[in-house]
């Protein structure tokens, strides 16, 4: 046997998706049910299609709080019986709101699935933001917010989004304490009238699920007398133009300085996204990655050095990140400049090309070997207006990606002569580094 | 409800290599997972930090896969990676498509059989290493405190109170030759336990760990360090001004049990009855009822370890972010009042059923995926020379009555035992 030589293994498999039935209740409601039995438990997902992005700028962190506060009492649950229920069916209960949509994520013990449903519907419909939990919510939010900004990194990223998005509600990646103030208990109740609505909204379920038919009644027990109706459109998907900036955010006593660089880019439904994804992960995406390999395994400038693609609904950004010491600040941007550019310049090597196609095609598989990891995935592609199908072509058109695809989708959103630049760190340390680059524009971390 | 069962299949090899196999078809996905006997509790004086360096030195490549091709061929093959230091051991893993476990395997004994260790790697891991703690630690609010001086406090006895990250002085100390000696005493095949789980033939598997791994040589088995941590007389407290916290947040804790004992069991189902979800005790009064909290974690060994890898001496130890109308010795007295609200009135039958059902099913959630699987049984090995625990410890923990929580609460969560770090931000000096 010859220990030196790596082991010859087959091809990757190809993903075959679980079986997925799809239907609609009378009144709109999207329903995605997934048999899988490996566990004796059940998870749900009822995502709508009302996030952050629908927030007016006054009251930035209306959708939020308003997912937050769905879990705190309803016309009939106090916020403490919820909590009793949920743990007693061995469950989870809780709904985010993301730029684009609000989710409820819940799970049980399988045995409780109708007690699970019948908590589902209760929150999502009958939430009645009880006066004292809404202070008390919008009291911690202020404190979260105040630790958040003692975070290098958030600034980082909220600055970042601000640059590349502004003015479009994308640009605005949490509320302010003024914001967080303005959220009454009415604004709150009126956004959940507003926008959860039936035929605006999906419902994932999966797991050891009784038959078909059965659950299908359950659901519709609970939810088929729910009346459809509007929900207001999105904001226009209008965004700036790309444009050099380059901002420094102030934040004395810094010991690194934090770096994104990057622009907006593409939605998933982009004939780009696929060669800028597989572009992505060459570039930044892993540990193969070229941001890896070189900033941090050659250079020894960072111990993170990565890139990423965040793509929405109705756009999406591209970016590098990383954290440098202050001393190498100039040639850390100058190196992560020259592989932006040197993306576009260059077709991808085969080597690096059917690396990051594994790579993803592997990652995707794994992501979804939980029964949260499916049910997430599933209710992400349809709040995307993507058919399930998106899931099981996925790997296919990750492959078929070819290096000519990846420069040409390179030039266009990765190129950094039009990316936004910007910096956290200490301006007394760093502020002359950064000179050198452009006009600088430096703000306070306060 | 029948409870799960994952399958067991454990035997050693010759040279001392622990190996355990779990097949699971379910999903087309295996998990190679390898654990060290080598913590930094282990590590010597003038060496902090050296534990973590070397999980660092175990990336930059060995004998037939040169630097850089340990993440390219497990990304390439489909599959992601990692490796964590702690207190008691260090771990490393390899998720692949199952068609693809001979290369997690060859690739994990390569660098146990021959680690390209040399002044190159060295310097640039040193220096990535700095950048971590540049990064993780001394950029961060609160982690310094954690971190470095938490432990201090906590522990008298230097093998448990120094920090696991390392001083940047101890970093630059270490030479080639402690790294390779290192690697002799630590990283030997009987210091090791391997476990293959997931969509695994369990004979190919047997073959494949018998022809990569067979050959290394084993070495002298590592003394165990002395961690005896002598008894806490008194409390201790202490203040850490924070420069870049801006909300107040105080770490409390208190000596816990010796693991696997009936106490350790009682500690696990005390920290769900206080701290385990939203209808916990701290949930419902401090964040809700006396609206104090605003954020909290707890656990047997907190902050770097849980019940799956707490080993004594260990600490019970909670922190918690709090409102700055309050200040931290008031919820210091709210906690206690919650701990004697325990030790007095015992514990209501339906909250310990409800919070029975929420460790039942967080339990099979853990249980989901062919790495966690792996993590646990090999850990499990390497503390308690028993993987069985996977499936049984869940028993443990469900058998324990009103009475023993009760019990453990008067033991163990004692203010005269206990140790307060109170972390306010510098600002307000």
């Amino acid at each position: 046997m010859d220990r030196t030589e790596p082991p010859r293994t087959a091809d990757l498999p190809l993903y075959k998706l679980p079986p997925v039935f799809e239907t609609r209740l009378a009144n709109g409601l999207t329903i995605l049910l997934v048999m899988d039995r490996r566990f004796p438990m059940v998870s749900a997902r009822l995502g709508f299609q009302c996030g952050s992005k629908f927030d007016p700028a006054e009251l930035a962190g209306l959708s939020e709080t308003t997912g937050a506060l769905l879990t705190e009492g309803t016309a009939t649950r106090s916020s403490r019986q919820i909590a009793e229920e949920v743990a007693a069916i061995g469950g989870t209960l809780r709904a985010d709101s993301s730029p684009d949509s609000l989710l409820l994520a819940a799970s049980a013990l399988a045995e409780n699935l109708p007690a699970l449903l019948d908590l589902i519907a209760d929150v999502t419909r009958n939430a009645n933001f009880p006066e004292d939990e809404v202070a008390l919510r919008k009291e911690n939010r202020k404190q979260e917010l105040i630790a958040q900004r003692s975070e290098a990194g958030f600034w980082a990223d909220e600055k970042f989004l601000e640059s590349v998005y502004s003015p479009h509600p994308y640009s605005r990646q949490d509320p302010t304490p003024e914001s967080i103030d303005r959220l009454e208990r009415g604004a709150l109740a009126g956004f959940k009238d507003c926008h959860l609505a039936p035929n605006h909204a999906v419902f994932v379920l999966l797991g050891a699920l009784p038959d078909q038919q059965q659950t299908l009644e359950m659901i519709a027990a609970r939810f088929g007398d729910w009346a459809k109706r509007d929900t207001p459109a999105a904001p226009a998907a209008r965004f700036p133009e790309p444009r050099r900036t380059i901002v420094l955010v102030d934040r004395p006593g810094s010991v690194q300085a934090d770096i994104r660089i990057g622009r907006v880019a593409v939605t998933r439904s982009d004939p780009d996204y696929f060669p800028l994804l597989v572009g992505n992960t060459i570039l930044g995406g892993a540990a193969a990655s070229r941001l890896f390999s070189n900033i941090r395994e050659k250079q020894g400038y960072a111990y993170d050095a990565h890139s990423s693609l965040a793509p929405l609904k109705d756009s999406g950004s591209f970016s590098v990140i990383t954290q440098v010491r202050n001393e190498v600040l100039a040639p850390a941007i100058e190196a992560l400049v020259a592989e932006m550019e040197a993306i576009a310049a260059q077709d991808v090597s085969a080597e690096e090309l059917a690396t990051a196609q594994n790579y993803l095609s592997g990652g995707f598989v794994i992501r979804i070997e939980t029964q949260d990891g499916l049910a997430s995935q599933l209710a992400a592609v349809k709040l995307l207006g993507l058919p399930v199908e998106y899931m099981e072509k996925y790997t296919q058109r990750v492959r078929s990606v070819e290096p000519g695809q990846i420069r040409a989708a390179a030039r266009k959103y990765i190129r950094p002569d039009r990316a936004s630049i910007v910096v956290v760190g200490d301006a007394s340390a760093i502020g002359r580094n950064l000179e050198g680059i452009g006009s600088v524009s430096v703000v306070k971390a306060e | 409800m029948t409870e799960l069962q994952i399958p067991i299949e454990k035997y050693t090899l010759p040279n001392g290599m622990r190996v355990i196999l779990s097949a699971d078809h379910s999903v087309p996905v295996a998990t190679v997972y390898i654990i060290y006997g080598a913590g930094a509790r282990a590590e010597e004086e003038g060496r902090t930090g050296f534990a973590h360096l070397f999980e660092h030195m175990m990336f930059q490549g060995s004998e037939n896969a040169p630097k850089g091709t340990h993440f390219r061929m497990v990304e390439s093959n489909g599959g992601s990676l990692n490796g964590s230091t702690h207190p008691d051991y260090t771990d490393y893993f390899e998720v692949l498509p199952s068609n693809k476990l001979a290369v997690g395997l060859w690739l994990e004994a390569d660098r146990m059989r021959a680690l390209a260790i040399n002044q190159e790697n060295l310097d640039n891991q040193k220096e990535a290493v700095k950048q971590e703690r540049r990064l993780s630690f001394d950029n961060q609010p609160y982690a310094t405190a954690i971190v470095d001086r938490w432990p201090q406090l906590a522990y008298r006895n230097w093998q448990n109170s120094h920090s696991l990250i390392g001083s940047f002085e101890d970093l630059n100390a270490a030479t080639v030759e402690d790294v390779a000696r290192f690697f002799r005493t630590y990283y030997a095949p009987n210091n090791a336990v391997l476990v293959i789980s997931g969509d695994i033939q369990i004979p190919e598997a047997r073959l494949l760990v018998e022809r990569y791994f067979g050959e290394i040589p084993p070495q002298p088995r590592p003394d165990p360090p002395d961690l005896t941590e002598p008894p806490q007389p008194a409390p201790r407290a202490e203040v850490y001004r924070d420069r870049l916290a801006r909300v107040p947040a105080v770490l409390i804790g208190y000596p816990g049990p010796a693991r696997r004992t009936p106490d350790f069991n009682a500690m696990v189902m005390l920290d769900l009855l206080l701290t385990g979800g939203d209808s916990s005790r701290f949930q419902q009064n401090l964040v809700k009822g006396t609206k104090s909290v605003i954020q909290y974690e707890a656990n047997l060994g907190w902050p770097f370890a849980g019940p799956s890898d707490y080993k004594d001496p260990g600490v019970y130890a909670m922190m918690l972010l709090y409102n700055p109308a309050f200040r931290g010795d008031q919820i210091l007295a709210q906690v206690e009042e919650e701990i004697a609200k325990l030790r007095k009135d015992g514990v209501d039958q339906k909250e310990l059923e409800r919070q029975r059902a929420y460790l039942r099913s967080s339990r099979i959630r853990q249980l989901e995926t062919s790495r966690s699987r792996a993590a646990l049984l090999g850990k499990y090995e390497l503390l308690d020379g028993r993987p069985e625990y996977i499936n049984t410890e869940l028993g443990d923990f469900l058998a324990v009555g009103p009475g023993e929580i009760h019990a453990a609460a008067a033991k163990y969560l004692d203010p005269k035992r206990r140790t307060v770090l109170d972390i306010v931000p510098a600002e307000e000096q």
